[in-house]
């Protein structure tokens, strides 16, 4: 299987990583009824302050934590502003995202323009004895670094605290239904600042990950539309971290993949067959909920025509070489059409954006 | 009269708080610079020489301010709806496309060439808004997700076609050839720095002004905005109105590629032409409070702050990326002074009801019509 090879899957599990972070935060925050779409400021913050932290004191823990640090930080503007004084939710994580953005910029300018550029160490991976060994999945699942390991363990974490301690019906409960919540004696505000205080160290994490755990290098602008992929993430991922974790999973493969076959001289046979097999879930999703028949007729035409082409491209393996550029465009496509094929039922927290004082009534 | 003079007091004071969002937002970023050991007066100095120092200086400030005006707007009209458009810079990329291929690529008289490439860019800024539009209407796609990754997604295109089928093959910088010179933004009368777009431009603010405040089409946004299910009910084909919104509000933003790449000094078209003018367009419909008219001096003073923020840094090395983050303390003190303002008049309305006035007297109900 030419592309999907043991390679692919371990840059997979890397590029999923900061997104994973992220998502998991921000389902968090979400759960509790913040919406966040200042993600990618939060982790522009992260990375720039983890890797100026890594170039003064060389420790890759001390820049974790300073990257972690600065993500709660933009995360208390962001709670103070949205949960204290009410303002659009939507509106200051717009402000976050453009204040991280100009914040790392002018910063990096400031204090790394006049030296040349700094390429910081990146962590070792940690290999796990006895399971390393293991043929096939070895390599890809325990010889990674440390961050990676936390990424996947957080997804039972996150799962076991939503739904089986008190403090996950509390966290539930301040999305779903406030005004229950605060009649049980709980306080709304308090509960959503922890949710948010958790979206911004997540996302300093994973902003630290990115500018640490890969390549050692800070550059403006190098979330690169993550922080909206981890947005995404969390809509495809219907808002449960196992969801969230197959979302993350889905994207950072897309972003290996490309980086692959931006390489090859042809796109191989197995990769025709894993588009063609998307497309046709994708397909059938939207046909199980289109209720007009004409509408459904044509979209099963349309999965029909897929499995011809794909088995077109299958036998004649034709030589599709497309400029760099638009591969690198390929995973912000696929998450556009992964959220146009989700079907619409459910998940979304019921005052998801909506503002909650103690003192109105809220249903 | 009394509901007049309330209305009038009312954006006095979103006027005032958008005002004092401008002025703390730039003292914390003077305080920044002091921080970083610029002499503050000094930089201050600059910021205001550089963006209004000369008359030279002031024309250029003004026709940075255009664009924004123009992507303002498509902001504001989505904003009205309800939409986020967040991807105003992917709609401008494409507009910059299609109106540089039209102007290479159709043979046309001066004028009708012009007409030509200003419309195929309109063409290319409602055709990358209608894809997020019809995700939205048809999936439910979250727009503020599919214009950004769609805006990602039209910076590759963009950089594709300049290092492949539109390059100059005589350059080694992905670039275009020489537009022709038919396809032109004339300048205005005698000026070398200000261009056709100014009048195009507060055209569109009178045009947009008269749609939201006084057109049917302008009071169903209103619905949509205010309580789409009550709209719904109330026999609003609210998504039509929101498609509408969306596309208008490409349109602008299209509008703006095709003005920024037939109006280019070096006319021709290079990476990075459209850079900024999407963020800024946000900050300037957020700073606008929503109002076409409130697009001209807010874009006047974000276009003032890159300005002098140039001078800055040609002068005192003060990075000019402090510009991108004092945008975003303003418009993260927008966001608050919303609700502030709110809360102020309601209690006062408090304090009215606990002197003894009866409630029925107050200026009921005049608060959500504009």
């Amino acid at each position: 299987m030419a592309p999907f090879d043991e390679s692919f899957f371990f840059t997979a599990l890397v590029l999923m990583t900061p997104i994973l972070l992220v998502a998991l935060g921000e389902l968090i925050a979400e759960r509790t009824g913040v919406i966040n779409v200042g993600l990618e400021g939060m982790m522009l913050v992260g990375a720039f302050f983890s890797y100026w932290m890594v170039t003064e004191v060389d420790s890759h823990v001390l820049g974790l934590l300073a990257g972690v640090g600065a993500g709660v930080a933009a995360a208390a503007v962001m709670a103070l502003l949205s949960i204290n004084a009410r303002a659009d939710q939507i509106i200051v994580g717009i402000g976050i995202w453009i204040l991280g953005l100009g914040l790392t910029s002018f910063l990096f300018t400031e204090v790394f323009a006049s030296r040349s550029q700094i390429v910081v160490s990146v962590p070792d991976p940690i290999n796990i004895p006895v399971l390393r060994e293991i043929p096939g999945v070895g390599h890809v699942l325990f010889e990674q670094t440390a961050l990676v390991y936390v990424a996947i363990l957080l997804v039972p974490a996150v799962w076991f605290v939503l739904y089986r301690t008190t403090w996950g019906l509390a966290v539930r409960a301040a999305g779903d239904l406030p005004a229950a919540a605060a009649t049980g004696g709980l306080s709304v505000r308090w509960i959503r600042w922890l949710g948010t205080l958790c979206a911004g160290a997540l996302s300093g994490a994973g902003g630290a990950f990115l500018a640490l755990g890969q390549v050692g290098i800070f550059q403006p602008e190098m979330t690169a539309g993550r922080g909206f992929l981890a947005l995404a993430a969390v809509i495809f991922g219907r808002w449960s971290p196992i969801g969230v974790m197959g979302a993350s999973f889905l994207f950072g493969a897309s972003q290996a993949l490309q980086l692959r076959l931006q390489g090859l001289p042809q796109v191989p046979r197995s990769v025709w067959i894993v588009a063609g097999a998307l497309f046709v879930v994708f397909a059938l999703n939207v046909l199980r909920q289109t209720s007009s028949g004409r509408k459904r007729s044509s979209w099963a035409l349309a999965i029909v025509a897929a499995v011809v082409v794909v088995g077109a491209l299958f036998t004649t393996e034709p030589s599709v070489s497309l400029p760099s550029q638009l591969w690198i465009a390929t995973p912000y496509l696929i998450t556009i059409v992964a959220l146009a094929g989700l079907s619409r039922r459910g998940g979304t927290p019921a005052y998801l954006g909506i503002p909650w004082s103690a003192g109105e009534d809220a249903v | 009269m009394n509901v007049d003079r309330s209305v009038l007091r009312q954006r006095a004071w979103t006027g005032l708080y958008s005002v004092a969002a401008v002025v703390v937002g730039l003292v914390i970023s003077f305080a920044a610079i002091g921080l970083s050991g610029s002499p503050i007066g000094e930089s201050i100095r600059q910021l205001f020489e550089g963006a209004l120092g000369s008359s030279g200086q002031l024309a250029a400030t003004v026709a940075r301010m255009v664009p924004l005006v123009l992507v303002g707007l498509g902001w504001i009209v989505a904003a009205r709806s309800a939409i986020f458009n967040i991807g105003l810079d992917g709609q401008i990329i494409v507009g910059g496309i299609c109106a540089t291929a039209t102007a290479l690529y159709v043979d046309a008289p001066t004028g009708v060439a012009l007409v030509l490439a200003m419309a195929a860019g309109i063409v290319g800024g409602v055709l990358w808004a209608g894809i997020a539009a019809m995700l939205l209407a048809r999936r439910h796609v979250n727009e503020i997700i599919s214009t950004l990754m769609l805006s990602l997604i039209a910076v590759q295109i963009l950089g594709w076609l300049l290092s492949g089928p539109l390059k100059d093959p005589s350059q080694t910088r992905s670039q275009t050839e020489t537009l022709p010179s038919e396809s032109f933004l004339p300048y205005l009368g005698n000026s070398d720095v200000l261009k056709w777009d100014l009048p195009l431009a507060l055209l569109a603010v009178v045009m947009l002004s008269v749609v939201l405040s006084r057109s049917g089409f302008g009071f169903r946004m209103r619905l949509v905005s205010g309580n789409e299910s009550a709209a719904h009910r109330a026999g609003v084909r609210t998504t039509r109105v929101r498609v509408q919104a969306f596309l208008i509000s490409g349109s602008l933003a299209g509008l703006v590629g095709a003005s920024l790449v037939l109006g280019s000094r070096t006319h021709t078209t290079a990476e990075g032409f459209y850079e900024g003018f999407g963020f800024d367009g946000i900050v300037v419909g957020l700073l606008a409070r929503g109002s076409p008219w409130g697009t001209l001096p807010a874009a006047f003073l974000i276009a003032a702050l890159h300005q002098g923020g140039g001078l800055m840094q040609a002068v005192l090395g003060v990075p000019s990326q402090l510009v991108l983050f004092t945008q975003g303390a303003v418009v993260v003190l927008v966001a608050i002074s919303d609700p502030l303002t709110s809360r102020i008049r309601s209690r006062r309305a408090d304090a009215r009801d606990a002197s003894g006035v009866p409630l029925a007297m107050g200026p009921a109900g005049t608060a959500n019509v504009d």
